[in-house]
């Protein structure tokens, strides 16, 4: 069974369509709804999402988290996570699944590096500096470490232990992987910024505060 | 060289540190870079505690020249310690309360699923 998550706080104009497009290539789509203090759960429930709600905003990587665990329960063999703001798009899904069916990865990263698109100088400052910060703490380079849109094989999907509740999980991703040795395929996707997913990305301050984070936790563990 | 009791305990203690590091990367719980650091680390404490004139050398680079300015770094690496360790409770913390958010918000959808279901 093919799952895909969604993890969502204050979606609801944009998560109704990424689900929609997300359930013509899988058999479930599941949306995490973070403490959303809009229509975001209603709305993806009427797309034809499952929902399970937080009570209280934990943050990107503890819904993911919870994403992944109802997955295990549902008995899914791979699980996809998108962003719910439209970033990407869930007609590539299919690329991400590829390499798992065939058996050669174990974890699939998006690449918005390799494909020719629009994305703002800060942007790619902001992943240079997450793809340094991932290589130093987890010895392994990705291209594009802080993508969300990811894809777990079934190995990867029973191991997957992330304790990072905000943006610091997607690093926590590549540390698990290079830990638990799985196979790796990049797929190079395109990426869509519009105002609108601009300004729900991360600002400067939030940026230095996740490589803190990272840098310390890292540590703790 | 007659050993005080100071330099027989720290580079026990030390060495005990870096065997667990070791052992926790082993079980794949910390990375080989960290362990490397913490092996450091706790090497330094350890050297410094069993020849006392490598902190000399150390002295140079940091000024540290007398006993006030020494007692003082302590203390500040004491103080360092502690809200390190404060961290670590309230990292520890915030897992917990993810972890039963979580938690409730699965078996409130299990429960969802049971109900739909008859």
């Amino acid at each position: 069974m093919i799952i895909v998550i969604i993890p969502a706080f204050n979606e609801g104009k944009r998560v109704g369509d990424v689900v929609q497009s997300s359930l013509a290539h899988c058999d479930r789509v599941i949306v995490v709804d973070d403490g959303s203090t809009d229509d975001t759960a209603a709305v993806a429930r009427r797309a034809g999402a499952e929902v399970i709600s937080h009570s209280q905003n934990l943050g990107a990587g503890a819904a993911t988290m919870t994403g992944i665990e109802a997955a295990r329960r549902m008995r899914a063999s791979v699980a996809v996570t998108i962003d719910a703001d439209g970033q990407h798009s869930a007609e590539e899904i299919p690329l991400f699944l590829a390499p798992i069916k065939e058996g050669r990865a174990d974890i699939v990263f998006a690449n918005r590096f390799s494909r020719k698109n629009v994305i703002p100088l800060i942007r790619r400052l902001y992943n240079a500096v997450g793809n340094l910060i991932t290589f130093l703490v987890s010895g392994l380079w990705v291209n594009d470490s802080q993508c969300g849109f990811k894809a777990f094989g079934p190995i990867a999907l029973q191991d997957l232990d992330i304790r990072m509740s905000g943006f610091e999980f997607c690093t926590e991703i590549v540390r698990e992987a290079r830990q638990h040795r799985w196979r790796i395929i990049e797929v190079p996707t395109k990426v869509v910024y519009s105002e609108y997913t601009l300004a729900k990305g991360q600002s400067f301050a939030n940026g230095v505060k996740t490589a803190l984070k990272i840098l310390l936790r890292s540590f703790l563990r | 060289m007659p050993l005080t009791p100071y330099q027989i305990v720290v580079p026990i203690v030390c060495i005990i540190l870096i065997v667990y590091a070791w052992n926790l990367a082993l079980r794949k719980k910390k990375t080989i870079l960290e362990t490397l650091f913490w092996t450091m680390f706790w090497g330094l404490i350890a050297v410094i505690a069993f020849w006392p004139h490598v902190a000399s050398y150390l002295s140079v680079l940091t000024g540290i020249a007398d006993q006030e300015n020494a007692a003082s770094v302590t203390f500040i690496g004491i103080l360092f310690f502690m809200v390190f360790y404060l961290i670590m409770r309230l990292e520890e913390l915030e897992q917990r309360h993810a972890k039963l958010v979580r938690e409730v918000a699965l078996q409130r959808n299990d429960h969802h699923e049971n109900n739909s279901s008859h």
